[in-house]
């Protein structure tokens, strides 16, 4: 039952802490602008140290976050084209099949569920959502921190357009963690009540089985590998690419 | 001799008594009647002890009060001679006469710029009568151009500028009652301090008294939005978090006189006016030193977004209208689907 194998390396969970501290720091300093007229939002600027502070540590906090994100598809992008990893977060057919499936379970049309590989749907669904919202909020946060800068390049209608998106794509990716990840992470009866794998690295056998089953027979056969390939977790690998 | 010089003294106040009911008072008139009466002041400065009798029963306090009721210290003519060093040191000597009938004008009067100037001995620093006049006190409003013509006295740049302007122009040309004379924007007694920040971060509320007034703006068909238009945007929202903080600082976001000038305010349609297009680039220059061409438009001007004026900004709006609440509620849905079926496989 103590069984458990390495899920996360240390830089994933690095990165991790990293987006969450900057995301809270970006995310209290951002809304409390978006909704300045509201009392909480003056009583938090005020309690910040005023509105200049509150601006400084958000555009300080938006470049680190800017850094990390441009390091984290670096290094990732390296490893998948020098073959040291797979690109395992990219989203394939299969997620769609897998979505269809999963709704087709819940609305308890079949009782099949998909049977996952190292990210399911949801996690792809949520990576990609944290990849292309974090790179609209950095392109239109630099405008709004540079708009003399900006406009020297670009029509001045963006910076009020930048800031409409950056305000509304902030208040979004702030919905979408307060329901969705910290439902998945914390409230979901999976994992109730932390899941804390992003932390550890560490993830039990049974879990793995039950959540990851394709990587989890992968993760299996490599091991016997060394002794011998059993021909049905083959199949199951093969499947996994298609 | 002691007895008889008192009794004289009594009858001598009696008879100013008497005369309180015909002011101006005959017995002082005998003297302050004649317009050659002066004294010398310790400045070398003639100061003319002639009081105008006519002008004094035409002014506000004429058939009201008599000599005696403000200069209460004369009490026997002929009185004793005063010495000042100069003209203001009779003002100050004179000045707080007033507040026995005008007392909440003169507490006001406490906590204004002007007071703070006489208290530091600022020579030139109005009392009352600089502005209302001693024995001449005529209503400080009738006509309502004459505000603006007390205050030239000494504010003479600031005065020019205001007659040249389109609230000035307005007032002169046109006896506009609608426009703001100074004393609509600076309170005529306690009067705080223009150049303070706390004034400079208070100047969209004082502007928004008349231009969200919807139906005097409408006489002139300018909007009203312009108030709400300025706070949501980046220079509103920092000055209204800037004034809450209390503090005074030296970099002061933009509020409606730094784009649209102060006393100079212009027609935003006349050719020298700050905010027209030709205009505006060397408007935002003056805090944004390296801005170019484009610059200007990042500002859309006092209107909300919508397919007219700013078209970009109010599709990005619309779309987020849509996205956010069918991404969280597409969400949601799956999360209450994950746990109806958890429930119902138990």
């Amino acid at each position: 039952m103590n069984e458990y194998v390495i899920r996360f390396s240390v830089r994933q969970r690095l990165e991790h802490v990293c987006v969450m501290l900057l995301f809270i720091v970006l995310g209290v300093t951002g809304l409390a602008q978006k909704f300045f007229a509201a009392r909480w939002a003056q009583w938090t600027i005020a309690a910040l140290g005023g509105i200049d502070r509150v601006r400084w540590c958000h555009r300080e906090a938006g470049i680190l976050f800017a850094a990390v994100a441009i390091a984290h598809l670096a290094v990732g992008m390296m490893l998948v084209i020098s073959g040291r990893a797979r690109p395992s977060i990219v989203p394939t057919r299969k997620d769609f099949r897998d979505a269809v499936i999963m709704m087709r379970y819940y609305l308890r049309l079949s009782d099949e569920q998909a049977r996952f590989d190292r990210y399911d749907y949801r996690q792809k669904f949520e990576y990609w959502g944290l990849v292309l919202g974090s790179g609209l909020m950095i392109v239109t946060g630099f405008m709004l921190y540079l708009p003399v800068l900006a406009t020297r390049f670009l029509p001045g209608e963006i910076i009020p357009a930048a800031q409409m998106a950056h305000s509304n794509e902030g208040l979004l990716a702030f919905l979408v963690v307060i329901t969705w990840h910290v439902y998945n992470a914390h409230f979901s009866p999976d994992v109730f009540p932390f899941d804390v794998t992003i932390f550890t690295g560490k993830i039990s056998a049974e879990r793995m089985e039950k959540e990851h089953q394709l990587e989890y027979a992968r993760m299996e056969g490599d091991a016997q590998q060394e002794h011998q390939t059993p021909p049905e977790i083959e199949q199951d690998r093969a499947s996994a690419h298609g | 001799m002691v007895l008889a010089g008192l009794v004289t003294a009594a009858v001598t106040v009696q008879a100013v008594a008497a005369a309180s009911d015909h002011p101006p008072s005959a017995l002082c008139m005998a003297c302050h009647g004649n317009p050659t009466f002066a004294a010398k002041l310790g400045d070398g400065e003639k100061l003319s002890l002639y009081v105008d009798g006519k002008q004094f029963a035409h002014s506000v306090h004429g058939g009201k009060l008599a000599c005696t009721d403000c200069h209460s210290d004369i009490t026997a003519v002929p009185h004793a001679t005063k010495r000042f060093p100069n003209r203001h040191a009779v003002e100050l000597a004179y000045y707080e006469l007033c507040k026995q009938c005008h007392f909440p004008e003169y507490s006001r009067l406490l906590d204004g710029v002007h007071y703070a100037e006489i208290s530091k001995g600022n020579q030139s620093a109005p009392t009352c009568v600089d502005c209302h006049g001693s024995h001449a006190v005529a209503p400080p409003a009738r006509p309502r151009a004459l505000i603006s013509r007390t205050c030239a006295k000494c504010h003479t740049a600031i005065a020019a500028a205001y007659i040249q302007s389109v609230h000035g122009k307005a007032l002169l040309e046109q006896d506009n009652h609608d426009v703001p004379v100074c004393t609509d924007c600076h309170h005529p007694h306690d009067n705080s301090n223009p150049l303070a920040a706390s004034w400079h971060l208070g100047i969209p509320q004082l502007c928004a008294r008349c231009h969200t007034n919807k139906e005097m703006m409408a006489k002139y068909g300018i909007s009203t939005l312009v108030l709400t238009t300025y706070l949501s945007d980046f220079h509103g929202m920092t000055a209204s978090l800037q004034r809450s903080e209390k503090r005074d600082r030296r970099e002061l976001t933009a509020t409606c006189t730094d784009c649209h000038g102060v006393h100079d305010i212009a027609r935003i349609d006349g050719a020298s006016s700050p905010v027209i297009k030709a205009n505006l680039l060397t408007t935002c220059r003056r805090c944004h030193p390296g801005a170019g061409a484009n610059f200007p438009s990042a500002w859309i001007g006092h209107y909300e977004p919508s397919p007219k004026h700013a078209p970009l900004v109010y599709a990005v709006k619309i779309f987020y209208m849509i996205f956010i609440p069918f991404v969280i509620g597409g969400l949601v849905l799956q999360i209450l689907l994950h746990l109806w079926r958890v429930v119902v496989n138990r």
